[in-house]
């Protein structure tokens, strides 16, 4: 349903028209009014279209310039922002894997100096044999071995105490 | 961009035009920059009632329908399609205008205060043909009252009476109904021929 507004618009216009124009005119209390307001908001758009056509536009070659400037800048700068992001993706991957192959680096020196001070530095060979050495309960039942160690001094003590005799392969160079 | 368009792109539609542009074509865009920067110019000017504040505002409103060219989809007329940047960029721009100005929008006074000189504007032209005074006198009063429609008031009554355009074209143009396009132009005229009545019975 359109609005009163509406209607009397589209009636000054000359949109209106059959059954939906009559209806209009005849709902008009002051015929004579609405048909003098017609008359003068149609002199109204002739006194406009009088005094605003004659607008120009002065200099047009240097508008048309100014814009074409102002594109190619924007263009240009767009091409730029377009090459710096590339350009900073790439750093940025040159940047991960130098890292990457930093951290391995580093990775790789404490590893092996963690792993050096880990392993034992050098275990007496006697030692070695008599730990290596199988104790014969039947032989010597009461055995007890105890070490001490000083690995400070690179001292080790080893204490023998109910031995009855010596592993036959106990050999020691 | 080249500084002219071919004599060949003269026969080109808009529309064609407008798919040149969105195929990398600058040039094209000149054309299209040729065609409307009159009235384009011109429609803002009778909005804005200052040259130089016009000139800016065109060349922001071409510059705007560049950057969104390749959105264009051809459902309206590249002149409607135009139109609505160029109703977007000048009415936002009149109501910060009137906001900074705070109801004394078109104080002379203040809007050359407010002009910067390193702004964008167009070298001093000659003035514009209103040489004879009873001219002048009665734009003045059109201006005058044309300064007193808010700037959706302003942008329809102009769209209808200078362009002719159609109502659904302005609806377009405005981003609203045909109903509240219609609407306006009723408040709109009202306005005017109460302001102006005086004027257009005894021309």
């Amino acid at each position: 349903m359109k609005t009163f507004e509406e209607r009397w618009t589209a009636w000054l216009d000359d949109q209106l028209g059959g059954k939906e124009l009559v209806e209009f005119e005849a709902s008009l209390s002051d015929k004579a009014r609405a048909h003098a307001e017609k008359q003068g908001a149609h002199k109204l758009g002739a006194l406009l279209k009088d005094h605003f056509g004659a607008d120009v536009l002065n200099n047009e070659e240097f508008f048309s310039h100014q814009i074409r400037e102002r594109i190619r800048r924007e263009s240009e700068a767009q091409e730029r922002a377009a090459f710096g992001g590339a350009r900073s993706a790439w750093w940025s991957i040159r940047r991960l894997a130098l890292s990457g192959v930093t951290a391995l680096a580093i990775f790789a020196i404490f590893a092996v100096v963690v792993m050096r001070e880990k392993n034992p530095r050098e275990q007496s060979e006697y030692l070695t044999q008599i730990l290596n050495a199988r104790v014969d309960p039947a032989v010597s039942p009461n055995a007890t071995i105890s070490m001490f160690e000083t690995k400070k001094d690179r001292v080790t003590v080893l204490w023998v105490e109910g031995l009855q005799s010596l592993p036959a392969d106990y050999a020691a160079k | 961009m080249r500084a002219e368009a071919t004599p060949a792109q003269a026969d080109v539609s808009d529309l064609d035009l407008v798919r040149q542009c969105q195929t990398g074509h600058p040039e094209a865009f000149d054309e299209l920059v040729t065609r409307y920067r009159t009235r384009i110019f011109a429609m803002i000017y009778n909005m804005v009632h200052n040259e130089a504040d016009a000139w800016d505002l065109a060349q922001e409103s071409f510059v705007k329908a560049w950057r969104s060219i390749k959105r264009f989809r051809g459902r309206s007329s590249f002149y409607t399609w135009i139109y609505r940047i160029v109703m977007n960029v000048t009415i936002d721009w009149l109501r910060k205008k009137q906001i900074k100005g705070a109801g004394v929008e078109f104080d002379e006074s203040i809007q050359l205060k407010e002009i910067d000189p390193a702004s964008k504007t167009a070298p001093k032209a000659d003035p514009l043909p209103h040489t004879r005074m009873e001219r002048s006198e009665i734009r003045a009063r059109i201006d005058e009252a044309i300064k007193q429609l808010s700037p959706d008031h302003r942008a329809v009554v102009l769209m209808k009476e200078i362009e002719e355009m159609q109502y659904h074209e302005i609806a377009e143009a405005l981003g609203c109904s045909i109903g509240t396009v219609m609407s306006r132009l009723f408040y709109a005229r009202k306005k005017l021929q109460s302001l102006l009545r005086d004027v257009y019975e005894n021309v």
